[in-house]
């Protein structure tokens, strides 16, 4: 359980202190490339609940999505299309999709939890 | 504690969004600085830098006085013609302002009416600051009227004000000499302390009038005030001496 959140941390750290120097101009590609690795980790965390976990596609998904993301951005950048916002969406609605599923997936964990502890102490 | 197969994967995920988030945010963070921003920033370093600049010239122009004051009065040691002139000579630097004088004299101390303000605003919110600020112009009158009252040598804020010297106002500063200057305004005149101050408290005078509108301004009389030299150069491009017929 701690051991991804201890991931990010290091992330958020390292990012923190290289500081790697981008033009403003790639910035928005990077952003588009950040929701797609956000994505990807929230599906990997619904994945985990739906018993349906597999270390490789969480993997080449994170990579081929943000690459594609950030491609695909700057190709209708270049092509006067707004096409990050076709990813923005789709992203967007697939976090809060997958975020709802968590939740939804936590809360009745919870509640079943409670349910049994309940049981038990009548029981005894 | 045991690692699930699906920790190890995830973290290395959340490290690398993590990475890209903080990078992003960063770019983000640094475009912040608008060109305008970024043009004022410039603008100071550039202002900061020729003060620095200027500072030094005036050191050197003073070392270079120094220097002078040695020469001419090994000079004229020991011969009464030159000692003459040399008499002459720092009679006219105390009067061109280029040495540092001391003597009796007096210090006016002006700020802006701060507490006026403060007053009027809130019984009138459209009261305008400018009205209670001090000006170029309060500055200029009371110079004159010091001259007026005898002085024989006056300094703005350590600024000596010579033959030449310039008093005007450059946005929310006052400058003289080409410095700026900040309230309050430390006025050191040297001179007959008595008459001095009669001529500032006049009731038309500058000072009664600045004292009657509610400013904080006082008048203190001393033995011995000190005012140092003006730091700038003298530079004749247009006058030269009239030749003798």
């Amino acid at each position: 359980m701690w051991v991804p959140i201890l991931g990010l941390v290091i992330g958020l750290l390292i990012g923190l202190v290289l500081n790697i120097p981008i033009p403003g101009i790639y910035a928005k590609y990077l952003s588009i490339a950040v929701l797609a690795g956000l994505d990807s980790a929230f599906g990997g965390v619904k994945s985990i609940f739906d018993e349906k976990f597999d270390a490789g596609i969480l993997l080449t998904g994170f990579f081929t999505n943000t690459l594609l993301a950030a491609l695909l951005a700057y190709l209708g950048d270049q092509l006067g299309v707004d096409l990050y916002l076709a990813a923005v969406f789709a992203f967007g609605v697939r976090l809060f999709q997958n975020l709802a599923m968590i939740r939804r997936e936590l809360l009745a964990r919870w509640s079943r939890k409670r349910r049994l502890a309940k049981a038990k102490v009548k029981g005894s | 504690m045991r690692l699930k197969n699906w920790q190890l994967p995830l973290a290395l995920v959340l490290f690398m969004t993590g990475i890209l988030l903080m990078s992003v945010l960063q770019v983000l963070h640094n475009q912040d600085e608008t060109p305008a921003q970024e043009k004022n920033h410039n603008l100071v370093a550039m202002i900061k830098r020729q003060e620095k600049e200027l500072n030094n010239l005036e050191k050197s122009i003073d070392t270079r006085r120094v220097s002078l004051d040695k020469y001419q009065k090994s000079l004229s040691s020991g011969q009464l013609e030159t000692e003459n002139l040399q008499y002459q000579l720092d009679q006219l630097k105390m009067l061109s302002g280029v040495s540092d004088v001391e003597g009796p004299g007096i210090t006016v101390i002006l700020d802006d009416n701060k507490k006026g303000y403060e007053v009027a605003k809130s019984k009138n919110p459209e009261a305008n600051a400018q009205d209670y600020l001090i000006h170029d112009k309060h500055l200029l009158y009371i110079v004159y009227e010091l001259r007026v009252g005898g002085a024989e040598a006056i300094s703005i804020n350590k600024q000596r004000i010579t033959a030449s010297s310039d008093i005007r106002c450059i946005g929310t500063m006052i400058q003289v000499n080409t410095k700026g200057l900040a309230p309050p305004y430390v006025i050191n005149a040297i001179g007959d302390s008595s008459r001095m101050a009669s001529v500032l408290e006049n009731t038309d005078s500058q000072y009664n009038i600045l004292k009657m509108a509610g400013y904080p301004v006082q008048i203190e009389k001393h033995d011995k005030v000190v005012i140092g030299s003006y730091k700038g150069s003298y530079q004749f491009s247009y006058a030269q001496p009239k030749e003798e017929q």
